[in-house]
């Protein structure tokens, strides 16, 4: 990599050259305006999100440390709150008959109602509980033990009534809100149509004024709806003709909300599915639904951000549900594998078997920091875009969740494969997480363009004049590059006397800061090579959000291990054992990575596994011959 | 080393022989040691039956097959054969087919144990061989190999290995696997073991075998689009079949727009009604759906597609090209694809920098724009009132075809399929009179006439 880059900044060092002897006032100036471009960087840099900043390889410690805390009265509120809500699930709730069944059924239901865990986030007024992010995910780890129950209620909460919650009106929210949060009336979130998966500008479902103007008649269908099958009031996205600035009218997406009694609504048969069978999930149909004007949440034609703005808000949640459920995997198997002798030694004394309780441990324990992070820096005052941070726990969590199940199903060997035991309803459940709320490979795009796009914003002059061949750009480059490989390892001063790391880290610290910086080289690399069409480079782009997912995952354990250690919790020498062990295991993951995207980079493979991807696909078929064939 | 060289020049005198038979040639021939050239023998060429073990090489002269073209000239070469011809001929009196062919060789091993005049009886079987409809079957060449009698051939010292032994016997085998190779007939363990019968290991007949059994294998697939030996009988079925050879999409949906049938009209006559068949992909459908009604679409035809030796004939439906200055940039709300969107990651980014020359591994292409081809039929009949019927059959999918007008351009087409081996040439269609029966629609001619069909 290096050498290419030194390659490049050589050719444009000559261009540098034949720039000075015209006159050396011009590149004094453009020295200068240089100057100025990096001042520029500073003022941009603050108040931002944390991930974002990753991508100019920068830390902006401020964000992430020291670990989000919540205040004594509000831990043992959740305690209380917690405690009969695992005594319900473990006692009350039957998840193999749901799962069974393909229903959750109504005392279950009930029970859920009076926990109040229909309205968990909604605000006290309006007979909510009124918890805070962090507060949602601790509940989260305990309905997800129940896939059924955690999809229904999150498509109750966390997208259905979030509409109303985040853009509604006063008016709607006294007059919807109350009955949703006692789960009198369940919500919806419908926006996934026949034809746009996540494709939100094919939604065919119109919305058109009546000539009285006083209704919107809803005609459209909608699938795969959670809840719809008996939903009372729902989140309907759909197109409005909406008259711009220049007077043209334009088909603009809008929210609603949309009872069940304004009539027309007619739900389809409940999908039968491969996990969450419990869940209730169905085509809705609308059909001239008569839906007054001062249903549209926000204002009509903004339904898009709305939209986008549920679907972030409910992501985060996901890293402490999939922790819930590896937790208590990890004791279900443990007990398994301590009581089996095989050869006269217990399971646990073998050491395949041991790495996968120490990979099923270490993964809880990382969405567990990622997704408590993420919680705390939402729940901080203000408006903090944390859209980034939720997409990188849910893909996070989502894909550990699916190796963990896998790993602890495994230790049971043929019986986790059997109805007997829950393994195989938890690994059939969790498989929906790489799905929902937007699959992970759209959510990879999401996270990895929303970054090269800021890191664009900032690099754009820098890189123009790079390429230009300024001299200045040139040798400040140039000098932080002899910088990095002479002196001392990249610093970014998160250990030492004024670090914010605990010492028992340092090592750990130090790869995390090496990444880093590697990471905005790289960036600034791609940028450089592909400029705006890295937005075709798709396999590019999944790497550069892998790195910055476990960038993250990385910082939310240092962080959290710090502050465990400096305060002295429990078992914190476990903890720190945990970071360590995840940070090494990571640095060297992100490293390859990184060094695939290097130029000409013989780790990487891409163009050759596209020719693979385009001769099956433009035969829609495997096309190897048999090994049985002979053509003699 | 020595026997190499003689080994090369043996060709080169071979193919030197009939320009240059100069003194000096012969000197060259008789210093090097080929001082056992049966000069004298078989110099008729006719019955080249010399007894066993005189010679291993004789006159080059008479050494042409005599199914080589030269063979007009030689009047005594084309007795032979057609005495043999008259074998095939009249054992194959009542029917041409593997067994009457077998039978008539069957009929010449019994005749003679040492099978007199076997080279000229192959050369007239090979000849006979597609008459019979056999060429392409591995067991009669086979059995035609079998012709030739056993072990006599073979070498049996070094210096007959060395030399072309027994030249006429061998390039008649050679011709047998030549014939094999240009009808694509793989040859099999028999064919190998009557060859080693034959000739020896190492003959030249072995040897083509051994390089037709090294090259075949490779080419069989070479063909990523491999038209059947057998197609299909039924016209509707070759239809469907050439359609979709040619559509090259596999959403593309064949549709039988109309089967044939004889039809009575009032007057008393019978109409016979050809099979109309049609194919349209998706994309095609919904490129039609965005097509300009005030402009025409245009039926045009026929084209020839050859399928080995038979020729269909195809129409399609296409457009002009539009014109750069009517092109209608689709519009995409900036909000539902723009850089901060997470339901639909953005599909682009807002970035002032472009690729680098080092990463832009993309061709300069020149593209030239060409009329949409919105889709293609196959018809018994190549006239405007056939082809009005698919465009009503496609109109029911495609509605907006009602609002197009539909303009044939039909050049005096065949009407039937054709097969090479009949030739026969289909009578031109005068569509042109059938177009002024119809003032409405704007005409178009190009009166190139039939001579593009030509074969």
């Amino acid at each position: 990599m290096s050498l290419n880059r030194i390659f490049v900044l050589s050719n444009s060092l000559k261009v540098g050259r034949r720039l000075i002897r015209p006159g050396v006032g011009q590149t004094g100036k453009e020295v200068l305006s240089h100057l100025q471009l990096q001042r520029s960087f500073k003022t941009n840099s603050r108040n931002l999100a944390y991930a974002k900043d990753l991508f100019l390889g920068k830390v902006n410690t401020a964000e992430v440390f020291p670990y989000p805390e919540i205040a004594n009265e509000e831990l043992e509120e959740i305690n209380q709150l917690v405690a009969p809500v695992e005594k319900f699930f473990t006692e009350d709730v039957d998840s193999k008959r749901i799962d069974h069944e393909a229903k959750i059924p109504p005392e279950t239901l009930n029970g859920l109602k009076e926990l109040g865990l229909f309205g968990i986030q909604i605000p006290e007024e309006y007979g909510g509980l009124g918890l805070s992010n962090t507060m949602y995910a601790r509940l989260g780890e305990i309905t997800t033990l129940d896939g059924s129950i955690a999809v229904t209620l999150a498509a109750h909460q966390a997208i259905g009534l979030k509409g109303i919650l985040i853009a509604g009106s006063d008016e709607q929210k006294e007059k919807y809100l109350p009955k949703l949060a006692t789960g009198e009336h369940v919500a919806a979130f419908c926006l996934t149509e026949p034809g746009s998966g996540s494709d939100a500008a094919s939604i065919q479902t119109k919305a058109t004024l009546t000539e009285d103007g006083k209704h919107y008649l809803l005609n459209g269908s909608k699938i795969w709806i959670s809840n719809g099958g008996f939903a009372d009031i729902m989140t309907v996205f759909a197109r409005t003709e909406v008259v711009d600035q220049d007077g043209q009218k334009k088909d603009k997406i809008s929210a609603f909300i949309v009872e069940r009694a304004f009539g027309g609504i007619t739900s389809g048969k409940p999908e039968d599915k491969l996990g969450i069978r419990g869940s209730n999930t169905c085509e809705v149909t609308f059909e001239d639904t008569k839906v007054p004007v001062e249903n549209v949440i926000g204002e009509v034609g903004g339904g898009f951000k709305v939209a986008m703005n549920i679907l972030n808000s409910g992501r985060f949640s996901m890293g402490s549900a999939g922790a819930g459920m590896i937790k208590k995997l990890i004791g279900l198997t443990a007990e398994y594998a301590s009581t089996r002798k095989q050869f006269n030694k217990k399971l646990t004394d073998f050491g395949m078997i041991q790495e996968k309780f120490a990979i099923m441990a270490m993964n809880a324990f990382v969405m567990e920091s990622m997704a408590y992070l993420t919680a705390g820096m939402m729940d901080r005052p203000g408006l903090p875009d944390c859209s980034l941070e939720a997409a990188m726990v849910k893909v996070f969590s989502s894909e550990g969740g699916w190796v963990c199940c896998s790993e602890a199903l495994q230790v049971l060997g043929g019986l986790g494969y059997t109805k007997n035991y829950p393994y195989e309803r938890y690994l059939r459940d969790c498989r929906i997480l790489l799905i929902f709320e937007g699959t992970n490979e759209i959510l990879r795009m999401y996270i990895a363009l929303t970054g090269m796009q800021y890191a664009g914003k900032i690099l754009t002059g820098k890189i123009k004049e790079l390429k230009k061949g300024n001299v200045g750009a040139v040798f400040d480059i140039l000098g932080t590059k002899l910088r990095q490989s002479f002196g001392r390892p990249q610093d970014l001063g998160l250990t030492g006397k004024d670090g914010v790391v605990h010492p028992s880290l340092t090592a750990s610290t130090k790869k995390f800061e090496e990444n880093v910086v590697y990471f905005g080289s790289t960036v600034e690399n791609l940028l450089y090579r592909y400029g705006k069409t890295i937005v075709d480079e798709q396999l590019v782009l999944k790497r550069v959000a892998d790195v910055l997912i476990n960038l993250y995952a990385m910082t939310a354990v240092l962080s959290r291990a710090s502050r465990s250690i400096t305060i002295g919790l429990k078992n914190h020498d476990h903890e720190v054992l945990l970071a360590n062990t995840f940070c090494s295991d990571v640095y060297f993951k992100n490293n390859f990575m990184m060094s695939q995207l290097q130029r000409n980079s013989p780790e990487n493979n891409d163009a050759d596994i596209k020719k693979i991807a385009q001769q099956v696909l433009e035969n829609r078929a495997y096309i190897c011959s048999h090994p049985l064939e002979r053509t003699f | 080393m020595n026997t190499a060289r003689i080994l090369l020049w043996s060709p080169c005198v071979r193919c030197l022989a009939p320009f240059a038979r100069t003194t000096r040639l012969q000197a060259v021939l008789s210093t090097g040691g080929l001082a056992h050239r049966g000069l004298g023998l078989s110099s008729s060429g006719v019955q080249v039956h010399r007894a066993f073990h005189v010679s291993s090489r004789h006159d080059k002269k008479q050494d042409l097959p005599s199914f080589v073209k030269e063979s007009e000239k030689d009047g005594d070469k084309d007795k032979s054969l057609v005495v043999h011809d008259d074998l095939f001929e009249r054992t194959g009196r009542e029917a041409k087919n593997k067994g009457t062919f077998n039978k008539a060789v069957d009929v010449f091993n019994k005749r003679d144990v040492r099978r007199r005049g076997h080279v000229d009886f192959i050369y007239a079987a090979l000849r006979k061989m597609p008459e019979f409809g056999v060429e392409r079957d591995l067991a009669v060449y086979n059995k035609v190999l079998d012709v030739f009698p056993k072990e006599v051939f073979v070498p049996r010292n070094y210096i007959q290995r060395m030399f072309n032994h027994y030249p006429r016997q061998q390039e008649c085998a050679v011709q047998v696997l030549e014939q094999m190779e240009n009808y694509g007939v793989m040859p099999d363990e028999e064919t190998r073991v009557l060859l080693f019968q034959i000739f020896g290991e190492k003959g030249h007949p072995v040897r083509k075998y051994q390089r037709i059994l090294y090259w075949f294998p490779k080419f069989k697939h070479a063909n990523p689009f491999p038209v059947p030996h057998q197609l299909p009988e039924d016209p509707m079925d070759l239809a469907r079949f050439s359609l979709t050879r040619i559509a090259g999409d596999l959403d593309s949906k064949v549709t039988v727009y109309q089967m044939p049938y004889t039809d009575i009209t009032e007057a008393g006559e019978e109409v016979e009604e050809t099979h109309i068949v049609g194919i349209q992909s998706p994309d095609q459908q919904s490129l039609l759906a965005k097509h300009n009604p005030n402009k025409p679409v245009f039926v045009e035809g026929p084209y020839p597609l050859w399928l080995r030796k038979t020729c269909v004939y195809y129409y399609v439906l296409k457009a002009d090209p539009v014109p750069p200055e009517e092109k209608v940039e689709e519009y995409i709300d900036p909000e539902l694809v723009g850089p901060q969107q997470s339901i639909h990651y953005p599909l682009w980014v807002e970035m002032d920098l472009t690729r680098d020359m080092g990463d832009d591994f993309s061709f300069d292409v020149d593209e030239v724009d060409e009329g949409a081809i919105y889709g293609m039929c196959m018809a018994g009949r190549g006239d405007q009132i056939t082809l009005s019927r698919w465009i009503a059959g496609l109109q029911e999918t495609n509605p907006i075809l009602g609002r197009i007008p539909t303009v044939f351009r039909l050049e005096s087409g065949p009407q039937e399929l054709q097969d090479l081996t009949e030739g026969q040439r289909p009578t031109g269609e005068d569509t042109e009179a059938e177009h002024r029966t119809e003032p409405d629609t704007e005409e178009e001619q190009q009166q190139m006439g039939g001579q593009r069909m030509k074969q």
